[in-house]
């Protein structure tokens, strides 16, 4: 919208490119800061300032952050965790998008009788507050023996990320003109042959939405890292929590900053790499909900 | 109610490499009811954009009642506009939609209710006042727009497309009321379609653009009786001229030209003697179905008019006529015939020609040759 | 609810076998059958199972011996509970006004036929793509009281310049203010820009010919057409205030001393660090009833809006 004529730079205009341009400083400041004193030594932390820059750019904070900062009592860095969240976010995300699909297909195109009532019963997980399931969570895995394993964070992380990749398709999937499963099913195809023939090859877009999404949801998890893990099995940001708030010793922001750098950059690649998607997930997922 | 005028609008777009508009002059007189026809794409919606002060145009000027506006803000152009999504607002009931450009315009109170009660009785929409658009149907929500652009009884109205959302039928109802109002009022209308019946029945002038060109200005008759190039000729009437090649002849006197049926039988028709410079050259005849027809009785023998053996390829009866397709020098060829006499498709059957109407043009070449 | 989808549930074919036939039809309950049973157990039964929990003496492990309401009145007279809950009105109140406020001036800013605004937006959109627990991290280095902003500006020449309200247990709550709204505003400006962007433009040109000047247009028509937006985007912040719990972690642990709780902070701590289950569940069965006090009368306002057309 907003259609003025006028793209002159007029003295307004020239204010809405400056507030816009100062908005932009604020949110990219604290970045900023976090790489800068990243490279800074721990003589630089003291000399210097948040906005000066190093005066020796020095590699040593993420070496020590990597690979021998203590994250409690154990000091081998954070490339522990840093595994341990692939490990835990890679099956999940595939998981997770891979049974919203088939249920976003059938809630879409296959209703019956019962089938909007369970979708609205399955978006209130998008709602949860997590704290009001942690405690029977936590006893079902010790009785299923995978407490404190990576296992069983996939399996938390898939069924509460379920509501939301489900939402994502059965949203995409409404958009598609039904006739298009009536001429399939005149054609002779079934439910498999329509899914996997006809549906799928055309949920490029949606899938990626999908994985986006529970990428960054699952790789910036907290909650269920910290609850559900333990040791050799957390993920990344329990692992930079434990880091930085660790009391033992002098405490060195570089090191801190910049294993904050290794827990962002996953999510940050993405984000520059395909944010658009991101940002459609981002909207459809709360406006929707 | 005033005159507009349009001095050489030319319009490019910041972020676009083409020309939108390429120098538009036309005069509106007071009271006028002028229809802009084109092609998808043409620039229409920009010229009436630019009218309204929506958009600014790079070059040429814009007067309403001899007053330069091209450069005032639409507020201050004493202009209302019906769009083509009608574009109510969507918060408030239509009694508000219609209020809202007089209370801009702080009108009191009292005066606000008074209009909006004439407007509303004069479009019949006085049920409708406290309802939401979102509560109306689309030819009621197209009510309500027209409702808002009289309201403020400006200087000029600008319709864009106003009846293209409608449904055939209820299209044809506003069209009529359209009219109704216009006689009534008497305002100044610019009016946007690319319906060439909504352009026929309307318009007191029609102005055809394309590309960005004034194609042509002038009265619906003229248009289309006197269209000004081939692609005027081709746009308006339905279905669309017939455009046949031949070869200009001179046979003793007169010149002539020879139409091949499909059948291969030969008939010569008269050709005015202004093409005179074309003999022996080939131009293309332009023809209008209404033109070959069964053989009329009163008609026959003027001098225009000839006969001819042709085979009927397909039938369309559409109630009052049967349009029909026949082949003349290898061309696809339309006419129109009488559906009380049958004719069968594939079979042959006895054709009138009348030219007195043709028109004529240069092979490959736009311009009419003027006759 | 009608079987209104594609299939009509009776289709006549011949001989192949109804086996296949039964099987189609069968297919689609099947496919949903895990994660309804996932749902199921991992939504509505932990749920119940919480509220079972509410109700006991359980310590550190589960034990159903009811206490009836008893954890509740704890809770209530819990002083830490009490902050926590004081907290997360301010925190809420403060976070949702602001990324409200921020977000809808960004977008109707960016909506001025911005040039690089795809940049622009993506510069405001990028802390939502990070962890929760950096972003604490982040901030906390930004806003330490020796070396953080404090000495920056003492650098700068503000030597009178003090800011410890990481430390100071009065303020401290607004630190993290001032972190969550700078991750979550974007995101209030990208849904307000996609509200703004689904507006008819010949709304505005309409506007424009009524003789309404810019900013009347926006308070009069564009405004509150994103009524819907608005609403959505309060019902999303608020759900992230009410679970927030990584930013406070990492910023401050709740601290200093618990100056800066909130309930998902309260839970967590008495549940799994100080072994008070039955206290713990008794909390985020309130967290959960917050939630629903808010999720409800706009669940309800949406359906009847949709009802009404
Ligand atoms: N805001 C704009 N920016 C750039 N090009 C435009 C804009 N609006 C219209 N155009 C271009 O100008 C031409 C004319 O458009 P328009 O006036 O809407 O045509 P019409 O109303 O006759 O269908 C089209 O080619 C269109 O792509
Ligand atoms: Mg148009």
């Amino acid at each position: 919208m907003a259609s003025h004529a006028e793209k002159k730079l007029t003295p307004s205009r020239i204010l809405i490119y400056a507030t816009l341009l100062l908005a932009c400083v604020a949110y990219l400041i604290p970045v900023f800061i976090m790489i800068i004193t990243s490279f800074k030594t721990t003589g630089d932390i003291r000399s210097g300032n948040l906005m000066s820059f190093p005066e020796v750019w020095s590699v040593d904070a993420w070496i020590k952050a990597w690979s021998s900062a203590c994250t409690g009592v154990q000091c081998n860095g954070v490339s522990g965790f840093f595994w341990n969240s692939i490990k835990m976010a890679v099956p999940a995300v595939l998981i997770s998008t891979a049974l919203g699909a088939i249920n976003g297909y059938v809630l879409a195109k296959w209703r019956f009788r019962g089938s909007d009532i369970f979708f609205s019963l399955l978006l209130f997980g998008c709602f949860l507050p997590f704290q009001v399931i942690l405690l029977p969570m936590a006893a079902t895995l010790g009785k299923m023996g995978l407490a404190n394993t990576t296992t069983g964070l996939v399996i938390v992380h898939v069924v509460y990320g379920v509501a939301f990749t489900t939402l994502f398709f059965r949203n995409f999937y409404v958009g598609v003109p039904d006739a298009l499963i009536k001429a399939a099913r005149l054609d002779g195809a079934g439910f498999v042959t329509i899914f996997v023939r006809i549906l799928l090859p055309m949920s490029v877009p949606i899938i990626m939405v999908c994985i986006i999404w529970q990428f960054t949801q699952i790789w910036n998890d907290f909650l269920f890292g910290v609850v559900f893990a333990s040791g050799d099995s957390q993920p990344i940001t329990v692992g930079l929590n434990n880091l930085v708030n660790t009391s033992t010793g002098v405490k060195e922001y570089n090191v801190d900053m910049a294993a904050a750098m290794i827990a962002a950059l996953p999510t940050l690649v993405v984000y520059v790499l395909a944010g658009k998607y991101f940002i459609r997930g981002l909207t459809s997922g709360a406006v929707k909900g | 109610m005033a005159q507009l005028q349009l001095k050489g609008i030319r319009k490019t777009y910041g972020n676009a490499v083409q020309e939108t508009l390429k120098g538009i002059d036309i005069n509106i007189e007071s009271g006028e009811f002028l229809i802009l026809v084109g092609p998808s794409g043409c620039g229409k919606s920009t010229l009436m954009n630019s009218i309204a002060g929506l958009e600014t145009v790079t070059e040429g000027s814009i007067l309403i009642d001899g007053r330069d506006v091209t450069h005032a803000e639409p507020k201050d152009r004493d202009i209302a506009m019906v769009f083509q999504s009608y574009a109510l607002y969507p918060t408030m009931t239509v009694r508000e939609n219609i209020a809202f450009g007089l209370k801009i315009r702080r009108m009191p109170k009292e005066e606000i209710d008074a209009e909006v009660a004439r407007v509303a009785k004069l479009l019949q929409i006085e049920p409708l006042l406290d309802r939401k658009p979102s509560q109306l149907s689309g030819g009621q929500q197209q009510r309500v727009a027209m409702g808002r652009a009289l309201a403020r009884r400006p200087k000029l109205y600008l319709f864009d497309e106003p009846l293209s959302n409608l449904d055939a039928k209820l299209r044809v109802e506003m069209r009529t009321e359209i009219k109704r109002l216009h006689q009534r009022l008497g305002t100044t209308i610019v009016y946007v379609t690319h319906d060439q019946i909504e352009a026929m029945t309307l318009a007191d002038r029609i102005a055809v653009i394309k590309d960005g060109e004034l194609l042509q200005l002038g009265s619906p008759k003229e248009i289309y009786e006197r269209p000004s190039c081939r692609y005027v000729a081709s746009f308006i009437g339905s279905p669309a001229m017939s455009f046949i090649p031949l070869k200009v002849e001179r046979d003793g006197g007169n010149l002539r030209a020879s139409l091949r049926s499909a059948d291969d039988d030969q008939m010569y028709v008269p050709l005015p003697e202004k093409l005179a410079a074309y003999e022996g050259k080939e131009i293309h005849l332009g023809i209008r179905p209404e033109h070959i027809t069964q053989p009329l009785a009163h008609k026959a023998g003027q001098e225009a008019t000839s006969s001819g053996k042709f085979r009927i390829e397909v039938t369309e009866p559409t109630g009052p006529d049967v349009m029909a397709l026949i082949r003349i020098n290898d061309t696809e060829v339309h006419c129109r015939l009488d559906p009380d006499h049958t004719v069968d498709p594939g079979e042959p059957a006895e054709l009138m020609i009348d030219l007195s109407r043709a028109i004529y043009f240069e092979a490959g070449k736009e311009a009419r040759i003027d006759v | 609810m009608a079987h209104s989808g594609v299939v009509s549930e009776t289709t006549s074919q011949p001989a192949r076998g109804r086996l296949t036939q039964r099987l189609q039809q069968w297919l689609p309950k099947l496919a949903l059958a895990p994660t309804a049973a996932m749902a199921l157990v991992g939504i509505y039964g932990f749920m119940f199972w919480t509220g079972v929990l509410s109700f006991t003496g359980s310590t550190f492990l589960p034990s159903y011996e009811f206490v009836g309401f008893d954890q509740y009145v704890r809770l209530f007279g819990n002083a830490r509970w009490l902050t926590a809950c004081t907290n997360l009105a301010i925190f809420g109140f403060l976070f949702i006004f602001c990324c409200l406020a921020i977000g809808c001036f960004l977008a109707i800013l960016l909506d001025q036929r911005i040039r690089n605004e795809g940049v622009i937006r993506t510069i405001y959109l990028y802390p939502l793509a990070l962890s929760m627990i950096v972003t604490g991290t982040v901030w906390q280095w930004i806003l330490n009281p020796s070396l953080g902003l404090e000495k920056l500006m003492h650098d700068w020449g503000w030597t009178s310049f003090q800011f410890d309200w990481l430390t100071n247990p009065n303020m401290v709550i607004y630190t993290i203010v001032i972190a969550a709204v700078w991750q979550a505003s974007g995101f209030v400006m990208a849904l307000f820009l996609a509200g703004l962007r689904g507006i008819d433009p010949a709304i505005i040109n309409a506007a424009r010919v009524d003789g309404a000047s810019l900013p009347r247009i926006y308070l009069r028509i564009v405004l509150p057409s994103m009524r819907p937006v608005f609403f959505s985007s309060v019902m999303v912040l608020a759900h992230i205030a009410i679970k927030s719990f990584d930013l406070v972690m990492a910023m401050t642990s709740g601290g200093p001393g618990y100056a800066s709780d909130l309930p998902a902070m309260f839970m967590y701590s008495f549940t799994f660090t100080r072994g008070q289950m039955g206290l713990g569940a008794a909390s985020s069965i309130m967290m959960l009833a917050m939630l629903l006090a808010i999720l409800v009368p706009y669940l309800y306002s949406e359906l009847r809006g949709q009802r009404n057309g």
